[in-house]
Parts: C-alpha cells; sequence; structure tokens
C-alpha cells in the first residue's frame, strides 16, 4: 500500500513507536504525581516542549499541550477574540476548527470579514489590509493551506496587520507547516500558532498552542490546573512525547525530489491540473483537480489498486463544498474530482513512480467508462 | 408489594376465529424483545404482564415494548393483595404532597365485596383523611389512579397509560422485499408496512467504486435500528455497478434513471421471489423527484409481474416522512452524506414524462441484459441483522 494521504496523518516514526512502548510498559504515570518516576515524565514532557520551541523559535513557557490543532484552533478564536467587541478577520482558507467557530461568533452577531484567496491559493493580501481597521480584534490566517498546501507568508501578514491595528491579537494555523516551512515565533507580530503531533510522524492525542508572552489568554478548560492553569486535564503522555520523538525524526528536505516528480507527471496528463501556485507551495501537499471524473470514484479506484490519497469534495450532493478552491476561482469540474496527494519523507520516489503510473491509467480508465 | 408492567393489545380485538394466531405471533414478538432481561411474561384473556423483572431493568423493558407492533399501550404499575387498607397506602405513597386526584376502580372481581364506584369513594376519603392538602376532583383531577382489582385477589395500581405502536403484529401478513436506499424515506416505508403485520428483507443496490464503502455500511446501520421495530432481517447486496455501467454506455442519458429503477425493479422481483417474499416495499412518493412522477412509477412499476409493490409513503409530504423517521431513530443516519445512488451517471435533466415504449426502446439498446442480472444475482451479498 502506498500512503499518500500523510496531510490528514503520517505514520508514527519509529523513535514515536520506541518512546510508545516503553511509556506504555513502563512509564505510564501521571506526571502530576509527585513520586519520582511521574516527576522524571514531567521532565521529559518539558524536554518535548523545549524541542518544539526551538522549532519555532520561541520560549518552552510559550508552549500549552492540548488534545490536537482543533482545540488548538478553537481555544485560539475563542480567546483571541478579547471582550467580545470590534471585528474578527479571516480568510476563506481556514481550516474548518477555525472557520467554524468563527462562523459561530458571527451567528451570534459579530462582525465576521472573511478575506477571498487569489487563484495562487495565498490570501488577498490588499483586501486583508483594507479589511483591518482599528476595532479588529483577532484575525486568523492559515500558515500552510491544508487544501493545497499553499503558503503564506504569516509573518509579513503578522507585520502588515500590527502596523494597521497593534492591539489585534494575530493567530495562525500552523497545523500543516509545522516542521516543513521554517518559521520564527519570537518577535514576528504573531501571538498564536497552532500546532499537531501526527501530522509529522508523532501521535493522534495532542496538539500545542503557541501563546506569546505578554498575552494574557484565559483557558477553555479548567480543572487540576495542568499546563500552568492554561489547559487542564491529565497530559496524555504518549502523544505529548511523540512531538518530541517526531521532530527528531523529520526530515524535511526528503520530499523535494518526490514532489518535483509528482508534479510533472501530473502535468503531462490530460485536463489535470494542480491547485496553487508551486512557487508558493508546500512540498507536502499536492492538490490535483481531475476534470470529468469525481473524486470520491477516483479515490475508490486508487484505493484498490493500493494508492491511498485524500479528496478534496466527495462524490455526493449532499457533502460540503470546498470553500479553498471556490475561493480561488477553481473550475467546478476540477474541484469536483479533486484529490489530494500528501507525502511524507518515508515516501520513497519508487513509490512516487509507481504510484503516479496508477493514477495516470486510472484517470484514463475512469474517464473512459464514464464518457464512453 | 411487586412490580408488573401491564400489556394492552389494540386492533387484535376485532379478530374474530383467528386471533389466536394473531396472538401466538404477537407473543413471540413480546418474549424475543424480553429475552435479554430476566422476567416473566405471563398472558391472560385480552392482556399480558411482564413480571419478575428487576428493577432497574424497567425503563429498558419499557423502552423496548414501545416498539412491538401489536401492543396498544401499557401501565408499570404496582400489584398488591385486594385489601382497601393495603390499596389506600400504596396510593398515598404513590401521590404527591399536595394537589387533585381521581380513583378509577375497575373490579374484574365480582366477589369483591364493594363496587367500583364504592371502593373509589372508600379509597379517596381514607387519603383525604389522611392528608388535607390533597383532594377529590372528579373532572380535572392533577392525577388519575387507576385500581385493578383481579379475579386472583390481587389488585393492579398504575397511574400513567404509556401509548405502545400499535398496529398488528409483525409477520401476520406475511413477508415483503423492502428497497432499502440509504435515504430518508425508504426505512419509514418499511417501518409503515411492518406496522401491518409484514416481516421483511431489505435490498440494496451496491455501485461500488461509484458509490462508497460507508454507503453500504449506512444501510446496514439503518437495517439494524429498523429491526427494533421491524425484527431481524436479511439485508441483500446487489453488485450494480456493470449494470449501471452497461446502461451509461448505451442508452440515452436522459432515461438513466428511469432504466437504472427498472432494473432494480426487475432484480427485487426475482430476489423477492426466491425469499418467499409476497410484495416489493419501496419509499417512492408521488412526485417527490424526477423518478417519482406518475409516468416514472407506472414505467418502472411495469416490468414487476408477479406481486404487488406497496408504496405506503406515495400520499406524504416530505416533512411528515421526515418526522417518523425522526421518532423510528433512522433519520440521523439517513442524512450521512453518502450518497445511495452515484450521481456520476446522472444526467443533469432526467425525462419526467418517460413512456413504457421509450424505455423498451432504450433497452433494446443494451442487447440481452438478462446475462447482466444473472451475473449480479449470482453474486449477492446476504447480511443477517
Amino acid at each position: 500500500m502506498i500512503y499518500l494521504d500523510n496531510a490528514a496523518t503520517t505514520k508514527p516514526s519509529l523513535g514515536t513507536l520506541e518512546m510508545a512502548k516503553r511509556i506504555l510498559e513502563k512509564d505510564f504515570y501521571n506526571p502530576s504525581a509527585l513520586y519520582y518516576r511521574a516527576l522524571e515524565i514531567k521532565k521529559e514532557i518539558d524536554l518535548s516542549r523545549a524541542r518544539i520551541a526551538e522549532k519555532l523559535v520561541c520560549k518552552p513557557s510559550e508552549i500549552v499541550f492540548t488534545s490536537g490543532a482543533s482545540e488548538s484552533n478553537n481555544w485560539a478564536v475563542a480567546s483571541g477574540f478579547k471582550n467580545k467587541r470590534g471585528n474578527i478577520v479571516i480568510s476563506y482558507g481556514e481550516h474548518p476548527s477555525v472557520y467554524e467557530p468563527v462562523m459561530l461568533l458571527k451567528g451570534k452577531g459579530v462582525d465576521v470579514r472573511v478575506i477571498p484567496l487569489l487563484s495562487d491559493g495565498r490570501i488577498d493580501v490588499g483586501r486583508l489590509e483594507q479589511s483591518v481597521d482599528k476595532n479588529t480584534s483577532f484575525v486568523s490566517v492559515i500558515h500552510a493551506s491544508n487544501e493545497t498546501g499553499v503558503v503564506n507568508d504569516v509573518n509579513a501578514l503578522a507585520r502588515l496587520v500590527k502596523q494597521k491595528n497593534p492591539k489585534v491579537v494575530f493567530h495562525s494555523d500552523g497545523v500543516q507547516a509545522f516542521c516543513k516551512i521554517p518559521v520564527c515565533l519570537e518577535d514576528s507580530g504573531i501571538d498564536l500558532y497552532s500546532i499537531s503531533a501526527h501530522k509529522i510522524g508523532g501521535l493522534k492525542g495532542a496538539g500545542a498552542l503557541y501563546i506569546g508572552s505578554g498575552l494574557n489568554i484565559s483557558p477553555l478548560i479548567v480543572g487540576g490546573g495542568q499546563e500552568r492553569n492554561l489547559r487542564s486535564g491529565t497530559e496524555n503522555v504518549i502523544s505529548i512525547l511523540s512531538f518530541k520523538t517526531a521532530i527528531d525524526d523529520f526530515d524535511e528536505k526528503a520530499v523535494s525530489e518526490l514532489y518535483d516528480y509528482a508534479i510533472c507527471r501530473l502535468s503531462a496528463i490530460d485536463d489535470v491540473k494542480v491547485n496553487g501556485n508551486n512557487e508558493y507551495s508546500s512540498r507536502f501537499v499536492i492538490s490535483v483537480g481531475v476534470a470529468g471524473v469525481k473524486s470520491e470514484v477516483l479515490q475508490h479506484i486508487l484505493s484498490d489498486a493500493g494508492v491511498l490519497v485524500g479528496t478534496g469534495s466527495a462524490c455526493s450532493s449532499k457533502a460540503k463544498k470546498n470553500r479553498t478552491l471556490e475561493s480561488m476561482g477553481i473550475d467546478k469540474h476540477y474541484i469536483d474530482g479533486n484529490i489530494r496527494i500528501s507525502l511524507s519523507p518515508s515516501n520513497t520516489m519508487e513509490e512516487m513512480k509507481t504510484a503516479m503510473d496508477i493514477l495516470s491509467d486510472s484517470i484514463c480508465e475512469l474517464r473512459r467508462k464514464i464518457n464512453g | 408489594m411487586d412490580n408488573i408492567i401491564v400489556l394492552r393489545y389494540g386492533e387484535l380485538y376485532l379478530k374474530g376465529k383467528n386471533r389466536g394466531f394473531f396472538e401466538r405471533l404477537l407473543i413471540g414478538n413480546i418474549k424475543s424483545k424480553l429475552e435479554k432481561f430476566k422476567c416473566e411474561l405471563i398472558c391472560h384473556r385480552g392482556r399480558y404482564e411482564v413480571v419478575g423483572y428487576k428493577k432497574e431493568d424497567e425503563p429498558r423493558i419499557v423502552s423496548a415494548l414501545k416498539t412491538v407492533f401489536g401492543l396498544k399501550s401499557l401501565s408499570v404499575a404496582q400489584k398488591v393483595p385486594s385489601d382497601l387498607g393495603v390499596m389506600s397506602d400504596m396510593i398515598s405513597k404513590r401521590l404527591p404532597e399536595k394537589g387533585s386526584f381521581k380513583i378509577e376502580t375497575h373490579r374484574a372481581d365480582k366477589t369483591f365485596p364493594l363496587t367500583s364506584p364504592q371502593v373509589s369513594a372508600a379509597i379517596g376519603e381514607k387519603i383525604i383523611e389522611e392528608n388535607s392538602d390533597l383532594n377529590v376532583d372528579l373532572h380535572d383531577p392533577d392525577i388519575i389512579v387507576n385500581v385493578d382489582i383481579r379475579e386472583d385477589k390481587s389488585t393492579y395500581i398504575y397511574t400513567k397509560k404509556e401509548e405502545c405502536v400499535g398496529g398488528m403484529p409483525v409477520g401476520c401478513a406475511g413477508k415483503g422485499l423492502l428497497m432499502l436506499s440509504g435515504g430518508i424515506d425508504s426505512p419509514v416505508s418499511g417501518y409503515m408496512l411492518a406496522k401491518r403485520g409484514l416481516s421483511l428483507d431489505a435490498i440494496h443496490f451496491h455501485s461500488y467504486p461509484y458509490t462508497s464503502e460507508q454507503a453500504k455500511d449506512k444501510v446496514i446501520e439503518l437495517a439494524k435500528i429498523m429491526s427494533d421495530y421491524c425484527g431481524h432481517m436479511n439485508l441483500i447486496i446487489v453488485p450494480f455497478t456493470k449494470i449501471q455501467e452497461a446502461i451509461h454506455e448505451k442508452c440515452n442519458s436522459e432515461f438513466m434513471i428511469t432504466i437504472v429503477r427498472r432494473f432494480m425493479m426487475r432484480i427485487a422481483e426475482k430476489v423477492a421471489f426466491f425469499r418467499d417474499c409476497g410484495c416489493i416495499v419501496n419509499g417512492e412518493s408521488l412526485g417527490q423527484v424526477a423518478s417519482q412522477t406518475l409516468q416514472s412509477i407506472t414505467v418502472t412499476n411495469d416490468v414487476v409481474k408477479s406481486m404487488p409493490v406497496f408504496r405506503p409513503l406515495i400520499g406524504m409530504d416530505k416533512q411528515e416522512i421526515i418526522d417518523i423517521s425522526l421518532k423510528i431513530g433512522t433519520y440521523e443516519t439517513s442524512i450521512l452524506p453518502y450518497e445511495d445512488c452515484c450521481t456520476v451517471f446522472m444526467p443533469e435533466s432526467p425525462v419526467t414524462k418517460p413512456t413504457i415504449v421509450r424505455a423498451e426502446n432504450e433497452e433494446r439498446k443494451m442487447g440481452n441484459f438478462e446475462k447482466l442480472i444473472e451475473e449480479a444475482l449470482d453474486n449477492l451479498e446476504i447480511i443477517k441483522v
């Protein structure tokens, strides 16, 4: 089986598996307990925190562990929108865990401004600049798109937004960018930044929210006072530690060659379009529009042939629309046939060659059946 | 004092000499529902009682019994000796601290020394003597207490009569084959005919890779939910991909839905015949979509020659159907976003007024399609639900 749906989740890295076995077998203690072994676990959690901080170029004390990126994003929206006053500015390319909580606020009467994307997949910076005003209290722009892999220069965007209104809380969803796109959060103007462990070879069940020093935000979950009273609940030790093991094992350069090869092969197939501009894209996600087929059907055929990819939209009139691709102005025929190929350093060139052969053949076969 | 659940049946009262047949089915269906509980079913003429159960199981037993077609109502009662003092004490405990009440007595034991009105009056008097905050109101009481004096010198006391689903016992009307698509309508149509005593098998047409495995799982889940009311059923999955591809390849695209449905009906009739089903049931509602116009139904119905096709929803509005779907618990599953029938081959504007002649002409283009049907029938998947 060739796994190319790594933006959905990744296979745990070897270091992660070894760590998980050790924790489950021997070091299962509650890190809040006061005996020696538990304290050792607590120290390991802090090492994981420090490793994340090193990657994000920030202080370890600015990292708070959560149950995953959805919680981090929801928390960012809930707490970033301070005092429930002013307006919110986000992009059409946000992940649902940002977009939906913001829409809930909109339903309650909050002034929400949603910025369209350019055809290359990036946020329309001009519109963003126009929309932020003295009443803006929260801005969220995704770092690397989960749909297209296109990267927004969030450091520059944060500076731009802060120039217009220094009081804005600026959040970025960094789930698909973490360890893949360099970022420097220190003195960046980015106040909140969400990440997840299982997208880079860690385990499901742990995310983190970077909360810049000086930003005073309220916890979403209260109780036992873990994570310096910011996120209560017994720590998910294995998943939190998997941040460190996954970062240690992750080689972000390993996919570039595979990415270039895939783009080259895809461009040779008729009526197939790579969404977004490669120049601005992460090397980990390729959004492919295949005209004349339904993505879900293509996904099934590929799956039967041993290639697992993601879909952008389902073969269903009831399924949600693809907000990101629509905002980019992609033709409906390409959106209906949109698949997402996402890579990890564990993929090989041999796999990619086989996958592209199968994809090419499957598209031809499916089109022959549908079009006669 | 014992807790008992008193069950009453409805329409079966109307049955004459064959009432025993209906009762036996009903009792069997009730026993099947009670299988997972430790309890006993006692059957009297005209009413049944569930006894000997653990008090903590009572809510689940009541819920289960409320899904048995044929039962009209039930009451959770306390069984006490037929003694006025004991009855009054029991009723006092069940009444609130203050408010109005009414005692309604039914005396099956004609040897009991007081008449029904006398019993009601005596109990009422005793209760208000003990608690002056309570008063009797025969016209608009806050609570009605039923006192049922039985022949075996015991009395049942209950305050609530809970409605059950009514209808006829599943199985008494034979067996039908339900065309279960995965949408909102077909589970409701199955429910409605099960209510009239039909036991069911279900048939589903699966077009992988054009529809998903999730769509199939959804149908299995729907059949499971329905089985609460309709009893266990066999779900027959028909591999339909090749037929759909052949229709798409050979026939005029605007006739796609019509021809697809004619094939579904042909296969359903054959499966129904082999599985001893006397009818086909589907969820069509007149005019709801292109395939459910009078002309479309005429053309699809035309291929079924040997048995009736029942469409219990034919005159219902969508909202009425949704209301039943919510009541029986299938709605949330039905609206999961997995297409029951693939949209890949569906035309932008399907024909809404097809004719039999034109449909037959289109089908002729497919040559010998019986082979395709036979191949599908040879590869059925049967899932016991």
